[in-house]
This record gives C-alpha cells, structure tokens and sequence, in this order.
C-alpha cells in the first residue's frame, strides 16, 4: 500500500515521457553525433600516440567503454539541479512540499518513469548493438548481475549529489552555474568523458577516494571486467554502498537544515 | 462547532538586502552585509471554526500569502502559536498536508501533459484516498460541474478557466478540513467567475469544508464568504462579518450614465428627481452614489429612465482597496 504512492509516480512519469515522441529522435540524433565526435577524436589521440594500447586499453576498448558511459548518462542523468532550481524560481516547490510525501522522495519518483522509458528505449538499444558489433567484447555473465546491483547504487548516489546541489539553489536562487559546475565536476571525476585510466597518477588514486567515480566507473568497469575476482567485486560494491549511505544522509541533512531558508517567491 | 485553525500573535520577519543603485551598487552588494528585517506578518490572531468560508482580505503585498504559507506549514512563524487540526504546521508537514487543500490561482498543481483522470488518480495513491471516497467523490463532482469532457483532456490544453476548476476539484478530492484558495477566480470571464463560486459553495456545505479566500474581487467575497478579515502592511485590520462591515461603509454603490444631450442640465435634473443620492457630471458621464440601503440601484434606474433617455450605463462596485482605504482612515466601530 505504502509502495503504491511511489509507483503511481512512476507509471506518470513512463505516460508522460511518451506524450513527447519527437523528443526520443532527437535524442538519439544527439547522441549518435556525440559518439561521432568521440569516435574521431579518440582515433586521433590513439593515432598520435603511436602503440595500439595506451594506458593499459587499446581503441576498442575505450570506445566501448565511452558509448557504453555515454548510454549510462542519457539513464542517470535526472536534471534534479534543474527542475529544483526551476522550480524554486517560478514558486511551484510551494505545491509540492504540500504533498503528503518527503520532497527528495516526491522528486525521485516522479522522475523514476523516465528511468524506465530510457532503459528501453536507450541504454538497451545501445547496450546490444555494442555486443553485436564488437563480436562479443562485452562479457555476458555474472559480471550483468554485478552491473545491475552497481548502477542501483549509482543511481542513488548521483541523486543524492544532484539534490545537494539542488539544495544549494535555495541560497542562491540561480542555477545556471552551479549545474554547470557540478556537471563539469560530476562527468569529469566520474569517469564519464575520459576512462579513469587515463588520469595521471596521483589524481587517479585521490578519485578512488571521492564518491564521483562510483557513479559511472564503477558500474562499467564491473560490466566491462570478464572474470571478476570476488576481492574487486567486494571493494567496488562496498565503497558504492558506503558512498550511498553517506551521501543520502548528508543530503537529507542538508535539506532538512535549509528548508527552513526558504522564502518562496511572492511570498 | 469546534476551532480548527488557532492563531496567536503570529509574526514573520524576512531578512531582505539593502540593494544599492547601479553597477558600482550592485558590485558592492556582492559584499554587503546590509540587511534589513521587513515585517511581512504583524502579531495577527484569529480562530476559524469547521465549515467557515473565510474571506482573507487585503491589497497587493499585505501579507496575506505570508500567513496563508504559514498555516499550510511551508514557512515557520518568527515568532507566536499556531495550530491546525491540532497540528503545528511546520513541524508535521506532510501529516498537514494530508488535511489540506490549496490552490493557487496562478500556477496548477495538476500534471501538465497528463490528461485530468490521471492527475485525480494520481493525488488518489499520493493522498492514499480509498477507492470508495474516491468514487463518491467524482460521482459528487459529476453532479456539480459537467466534468466529463475534461477528464480526458490534457492539461496543457485546457482553457484558464477550466484548469482553473480543475485544480479546485483536485484541491477537494482527498476531503481535506481545509481549503486554501489563493485567488482562485484571476483572470477569468464572468460566468466562469459565477461557476466556480457556486462550485466552491457546494462543495463547502456538502463536505463542511473550512476554505480560506483570498481575493482582489468583491464579488467572490459578497458571493461566499460570510465573515472577512482584512489585513494590510502585515497587521489585522478588520475581523468580523460581512453584514457587520457592510453596516459600516453602507452599501454604496456607483451608477454611471450617459444621456443624449448636455450632461450638466440633467445631472442638476437628476439630482432633484433623486434628493437622496448624490449626483454629479464630467464630461463622459453622470456619477450617482446610491446608497442601497435606501433605495436599489434599479430603481433608480427606473426613476431615471421614465424622464431621460439612457445611451449607456456602469455600474461600479466600492472596491477592496476603497474599503480597506476608508477603514484605514476611519477606524473600524
């Protein structure tokens, strides 16, 4: 019964999504042209770099890693800063903090449906034309099972940073900048734009030690990994654990301390 | 009847920055630690029983959605009580919010491209309303208002007026105690104006719902609400019933004319036909301040229309800010 205020939702949000075809075709037209850029650009650094491995991966690897990565952010990416921002400046967070129901919780599920809808409609398509292509390259066996757990504990931390951030907006009353700003920081120190691989060293280690590579590294490399060794899988699912217990805390915390900020437009 | 809003001594201060002039200015408020505290609500206490229509009254920037965001829970007094159903407001948000209703004339709560009967699904899971209430409820719509059509239509695609009734069924469909009603009829043609005050009176006496009105129009008040309260620049000014507040500015009302011929020889004609109104003419109209208490504005119409021949008529209202204006300057008593 509880669970069904939160579907409800979720089945919106999946009727909503679809009221706008037209916006699903040119999302992937967007995509298609972003992979398009990635692909000549890595060919170029691969090409000027002289060996066929750099960093331990070779062209092939990379690419599937960023298409893949690429496909994974079209799934995660909720636009949270946005729509709080949004809806702080036109007032409307009035009326939904007068829902019956926790506003970090309302907000979530009344994205969910989208997660859905892009699942089916972009990560699955992508995620198969990658295996046919590439003969195979993606291992299809545990490591799924693994992937999936991982990209649940990366959803939540990634909304979690995104309702921080969101928060912040409360104080500032734009948004502009600061979604920006966390996107550039978010898709950069996640690994989403360029394989943590390729990081010099000790910015590599210092990202290990941040909640950003959780996000986008850690379910690939889980995806990408053919035999997984049961020490990896540990370490990598108990440090997104960690990260998504402390990083839902901090926001709620955050959120509860600032909404006593508020000062709704027009009020 | 029982209290089921207490109010006492609330007031709510902002911190608002001194903004200075210009570019120079601007910069230097990057830095300012400049503050000033506007008082947006003053030490306003009122009790409001179950099933009141309470017209909640005031200019532009009075304070009365200060007050009405502090009853729903979204902003914490600065400082005194208030209660709701038992409940202080901000402190329990969410189990407030299960007993309220608010709309908000300008912005919907509904969802945008989702057709109405979604919407009314959804607000029946988020608000957990059992299928037979949710039933009765829609049947009892139904007979209100003809809904049928706009139940399949999208939201975005509604007239103002519709979404407007919309969202005043969707703020009376979990049977909250109470209904806030910020402005409900802005910005809507008249005989919209007349549907929804007849709406917001059924579903008052039908389901003894308290609702708080606020408004700019003195015809929803005169049509719904039997007690007002009227605030401005954050302090109560008046809390009493309409007859009351009637009785004390008269029922004035102003009826204009335009007549063929010179404007000045009637309007002294005029004013010997009618010695118990005032009269007087500029150059478009004849002014006459008929106090309805002594005679009805169509009945003068009727004196009037026996010796001049009418081109054109207004009938003007004393409006909100007159009355305010007038108990502002006179005091109230």
């Amino acid at each position: 019964m509880k669970l069904k205020k939160y579907i409800t939702l979720t089945r919106a949000g999946i009727i909503e999504a679809l009221q706008f075809r037209l916006s699903f075709v040119v999302m992937v037209i967007g995509n298609l042209l972003y992979l398009i850029v990635v692909y000549f650009l890595w060919k170029a650094i691969y090409a000027s770099a002289g060996t066929d491995v750099v960093n331990g991966m070779t062209f092939n690897d990379t690419l599937i890693y960023l298409v893949l990565a690429t496909a994974l952010f079209n799934f995660m990416e909720m636009y949270t800063v946005w729509e709080i921002g949004r809806n702080i400046q036109s007032g409307k967070i009035v009326l939904d903090l007068l829902k019956p129901m926790e506003y970090r919780k309302y907000l979530f599920w009344s994205y969910s449906g989208t997660f859905v809808t892009q699942f089916f409609l972009t990560f699955l398509p992508t995620f198969i034309v990658v295996s046919v292509v590439t003969h195979g390259a993606v291992p299809l066996g545990i490591n799924l099972l693994y992937f999936v757990i991982s990209v649940v504990m990366a959803v939540s931390i990634n909304y979690s940073i995104d309702f921080l951030v969101g928060t912040i907006c409360l104080y500032t009353e734009s948004i502009w900048g600061i979604n920006i700003m966390k996107q550039v920081i978010v898709l950069l120190l996640s690994g989403a734009t360029i394989p943590l691989a390729f990081f010099p060293e000790p910015l590599r280690s210092a990202m290990y030690y941040l909640p950003f590579q959780s996000i986008y590294n850690a379910p690939l490399s889980l995806l990408l990994d053919g035999d997984p060794q049961p020490q990896t899988v540990l370490t990598t699912l108990g440090m997104q654990a960690m990260w998504c217990i402390f990083m839902l805390l901090l926001s709620k915390g955050f959120w509860k301390v600032s909404l006593r900020q508020i000062t709704v437009n027009g009020g | 009847m029982s209290a089921i809003i207490e109010i006492r001594n609330i007031t709510k201060e902002f911190k608002v920055l001194n903004r200075r002039e210009g570019l120079k200015g601007s910069l230097k408020d990057l830095f300012s630690r400049d503050y000033k505290i506007v008082r947006a609500v003053d030490n306003i206490s009122m009790t409001i029983e179950q099933g009141e229509i309470v017209g909640y009254l005031g200019p532009n920037g009075a304070g009365k959605s200060t007050t009405i965001k502090m009853m729903t829970g979204v902003l914490e007094p600065t400082s005194g009580e208030i209660l709701v159903g038992g409940n202080v407001p901000y402190q329990n948000r969410t189990k407030n919010a299960q007993e309220i209703g608010v709309v908000f004339g300008q912005r919907s709560q509904l969802w945008w491209a989702l057709p109405l009967i979604e919407s009314f699904k959804l607000l029946k899971d988020i608000y957990q309303i059992p299928d037979k209430e949710y039933d009765g409820m829609l049947a009892l719509y139904q007979s209100l208002v003809d809904i049928e059509p706009l139940l399949h239509k999208p939201v975005r695609q509604m007239s103002l007026g519709q979404r407007t009734l919309s969202d005043i069924l969707a703020a009376f469909l979990h049977n909250p105690k109470i209904v806030f009603l910020d402005e409900p009829t802005i910005g809507l043609d008249v005989s919209m104006k007349a549907k929804i005050r007849t709406l917001i009176q059924a579903l008052n006496r039908e389901k003894h719902t308290t609702v708080i009105l606020t408004t700019h129009d003195m015809g929803d008040v005169d049509a719904l609400c039997r007690r007002i309260v009227i605030i401005d620049k954050g302090k109560m000014l008046y809390d009493n019933d309409m007859e009351h507040l009637k009785g004390f500015f008269g029922s004035y009302r102003t009826l204009k004319i335009r007549v063929d011929g010179d404007l000045k020889a009637h309007a002294e004609e005029i004013a010997k036909e009618l010695p118990e109104c005032s009269v007087s003419a500029d150059e478009e109209w004849i002014s006459i301040l008929v106090d309805e208490d002594k005679a009805t504005v169509m009945e003068v119409l009727g004196t009037l229309q026996t010796a001049h021949s009418i081109r054109d008529m207004q009938l003007q209202e004393i409006s909100t800010e007159e009355v305010i204006k007038k108990i502002y300057e006179e005091g109230v008593q």
